[in-house]
């Protein structure tokens, strides 16, 4: 009688160890994909940015501090990994494009070039793409971070080998998203 | 999918609805095929008899054609309807701008992209359509392109695509491909009836070689009048009973992806101000356009009768999700 005990118990903490393995497993990977479509958007956004800075910096003949700030905040943002590392980093960057874009409204002959237009339309779509991802990239990271800090899961989860997720935050962008008036 | 936890319910709700309708249609056309073939049965033999094979087997045949329709219409509805609006494939160098904006709602929105067509027409105006949210497509007018700043196209391209997250354009397409379809029903019943009779008129000493003669088409010819006159009106209130709390619904949608209410304020403001009809509207797509371009809304037309609720409404609406 008592070894069907044990033996129920232990069938019992096999299956629910299988569940809360395969839920995890859901859970992080949820998260891993919704991170990949932000890290999508932040390469393509990395790649954009020395394009315009190269286009200003032929159309105006000489190149500004504006320019400077630019590429130094794009270059750290390149070298971030990791969510909660690239959050302040991209937040720097997208603070230094706005200064950009401030630069190329002052500048008429800046503003009729095509190509500046072209780029400044792409960099403000990859912006508010990387602002959209981040809004289900963070959901997910909460519903995996609730679950896995969840009791009973909490006592298996660290031993099972599945880490706490990070938020990804761009505190200077958290109220708005950066506006650029196209016309 | 996180992202889509609110629509789920706007979805189950949809889908509802458009097996609802399709069942009424079904029910309907079974009626009226009774109905018809029992006034035929009557016409041709002397008895008066209120079971009729006749009709039952009229009631058969209609009630297959109407699921075959269902089956069609689900299928290729939003073929028919692009076909309908004459919209064309827009590439991606004519408006980068497009792409991009309907790129930023459909991650906003956690739906696949849907694609873009274009109406050659300098209005202003925009649609949905598409019975599958991966079969989706998103029309805009030549003019709205020229007219619509980004934040503005943005709002635009937010409420259709809150259209396709809420399933909206099942239903409303499905809507759209039915109206349609009793339209023309109606239309060639009367036109045939009109022929008849002129037939009829002008051959009066032609020997009667048709069954019935004069006084047993009557009932026929009364039925048929009937159909061809209730058919549309009934079609065009269910038309009418579609829409107007789903446009806000997608008002609300878009700003829930853009977070600004300012951009659509601006758009329906614009759309509004130009609306008029051009090529591709009929009454049978009129329901699906983000303002409708036929129906000037007025204080002449009572709301009941509107397809789409009043934009100074909408925008009221708009202002107090924090809009200027």
């Amino acid at each position: 009688m008592t070894t069907w005990i044990i033996v129920g118990i232990v069938v019992a903490l096999g299956l629910w160890l299988i569940a809360t393995y395969n839920g995890l497993v859901g859970g992080r990977n949820q998260t891993q994909t919704a991170w990949s479509q932000i890290d999508v958007q932040l390469k393509r956004r990395h790649d954009l940015i020395p394009n315009l800075v190269q286009v200003v910096k032929d159309a105006m003949g000489y190149e500004q501090e504006t320019l400077t700030k630019v590429v130094q905040a794009r270059n750290a943002a390149v070298s971030a990994s990791g969510p909660a590392q690239a959050g302040p980093a991209e937040a720097a960057l997208s603070q230094a494009t706005r200064g950009l874009f401030g630069l190329v409204e002052s500048y008429p002959q800046l503003k009729a070039n095509d190509n500046v237009r072209a780029l400044q339309e792409e960099l403000t779509s990859t912006e508010n793409k990387i602002a959209f991802a981040r809004q289900f990239y963070n959901d997910s990271v909460n519903s995996y971070n609730t679950r896995r800090q969840s009791f009973p899961a909490v006592l298996a989860a660290a031993s099972l080998g599945f880490g706490p997720a990070e938020l990804f935050s761009m505190p200077e962008t958290e109220k708005e998203v950066p506006k650029v008036a196209l016309r | 999918m996180a992202g889509t936890a609110n629509f789920v319910e706007a979805q189950a709700g949809n889908r509802r609805r458009t097996f609802l309708l399709l069942a009424l249609l079904t029910a309907i056309a079974a009626g009226f095929g009774y109905l018809i073939g029992w006034a035929l049965q009557n016409e041709t033999t002397d008895t008066f008899q209120i079971v009729s094979p006749l009709g039952l087997g009229a009631a058969t045949v209609m009630a297959t054609a109407s699921i075959g329709w269902s089956l069609i219409s689900l299928a290729f509805g939003s073929r028919m309807v692009l076909s309908m609006a004459d919209a064309k494939p827009i590439a991606r160098e004519e408006s980068p701008q497009l792409f991009n904006v309907t790129e930023e709602m459909s991650i906003a929105a956690g739906v696949p992209m849907p694609r873009l067509m274009v109406m050659e027409t300098d209005a202003l105006n925009a649609f949905a359509t598409g019975t599958t949210m991966s079969n989706a497509v998103i029309v805009v007018t030549r003019g709205l392109l020229g007219a619509l700043d980004r934040d503005e196209m943005q709002g635009v391209i937010g409420h259709e695509m809150g259209h396709i997250a809420n399933l909206d354009t099942r239903y409303m397409t499905i809507v759209g491909v039915t109206v349609g379809l009793i339209a023309l029903v109606a239309d060639m019943i009367l036109r045939t009836l009109q022929w008849g009779s002129f037939n009829r008129g002008s051959n009066s000493d032609r020997p009667a070689g048709s069954k019935g003669g004069n006084s047993g088409g009557g009932i026929l010819i009364v039925v048929l009048i009937a159909v061809a006159i209730f058919a549309p009106i009934a079609a065009k209130a269910v038309q009418m009973a579609v829409s107007r709390q789903r446009e806000y619904l997608a008002d609300a949608t878009s700003v829930q992806f853009t977070r600004n209410p300012n951009g659509l304020i601006s758009a329906l403001t614009k759309i509004d101000a130009a609306a008029r009809p051009f090529p591709g509207v009929s009454s049978a797509t009129q329901h699906l356009f983000i303002v409708n371009p036929v129906q000037r809304i007025t204080a002449s037309l009572p709301a009941l009768l509107a397809t789409h609720p009043e934009v100074a409404d909408r925008i009221a609406r708009l202002r107090n999700l924090g809009g200027q």
